[in-house]
């Protein structure tokens, strides 16, 4: 073994964790395990609700275009029987 | 009730396991990230990931080979994550003022730093010879790579190490 060799035994000597590292160790592997959600399935869950997100307004938006629908047709009636009218008391 | 009886199986504790090899398992990390925080936490993964898979070890033996093996496994991983190599270049190596007595600390800092800007395999394969004094074949064992490779990183590695210090008029040519 030659010189750098020597150094390098010398260099990467084993060294020590800081003080208390196996106890924490320890508590950590006696700890109940929380089982995260694989990472597919957290992305599937919000694709989901993305998805459902977006259906929802898109029916809400319909129902807001429908409400409008009826409140023109609502008003256009009304100006159409009054012009009636008017036709009408002309005509006698 | 099932810890006595893989410590029956095979004759290994866990608590027994992690304060007989907590020394080797942090060291490799350590030499290998040259950072004694990261590897703490990577020390703690493999030792978490031994508690899982403390069914599977057959002899204490066995546990040290394991151990061994997720140790580099995961320092190289978190070597990659960190991207640690660009951060401790050559030119950031600092040069010892004087030629330096065996076992000098200032070289063995020197070391260490070049041994961290060597690629992910041959320091691997330094820190196994060096630090745990392993051969070859255990090397290429735990690595899983053929012998010859291992040689061949030795070798290069030795002889890039030496020019690196020679040119810093440290050593013996």
């Amino acid at each position: 073994m030659d010189w750098l060799e020597q150094e390098l035994k010398s260099a990467l000597a084993r060294k020590e964790p800081s003080p208390g590292f196996s106890a924490r160790v320890s508590t950590a592997a006696r700890r109940p395990r929380i089982v995260a959600w694989p990472r597919w399935m957290a992305a599937a869950a919000a694709v989901i609700l993305i998805a459902g997100g977006a259906a929802g307004y898109r029916q809400y938006q319909g129902m807001v275009a429908k409400e409008k629908v009826m409140l023109a047709m609502r008003i256009a009636s009304g100006k159409l029987n009054r012009i009636q009218e008017q036709v009408m008391q002309v005509s006698r | 009730m099932i810890a006595a009886l893989r410590v029956e199986q095979t004759g290994c504790e866990f608590d027994e396991l992690v304060r007989e090899h907590q020394s080797m398992v942090f060291s490799l990390a350590c030499h290998f990230l040259h950072d004694r925080e990261a590897a703490e936490e990577v020390g703690q993964e493999v030792f978490m990931s031994l508690h899982r898979n403390l069914a599977t070890i057959q002899s204490p033996a066995h546990a040290a080979f394991w151990l061994k093996k997720v140790a580099v496994q995961r320092s190289i991983d978190e070597a990659r994550r960190r991207k640690r190599r660009p951060q401790v270049s050559l030119e950031q190596v600092a040069e010892p003022a004087s030629s330096p007595a065996q076992g000098d600390p200032m070289l063995g800092e020197t070391l260490r730093r070049l041994i961290a800007t060597l690629p992910e395999a041959p320091r691997a394969v330094v820190i196994l010879r060096y630090q745990e004094d392993l051969d070859p074949s255990e090397i290429a064992g735990i690595l899983s790579m053929p012998v010859g490779t291992v040689k061949s990183h030795l070798q290069r590695s030795l002889t890039l190490l030496r020019e690196k210090l020679i040119r810093r008029g440290v050593g013996e040519a």
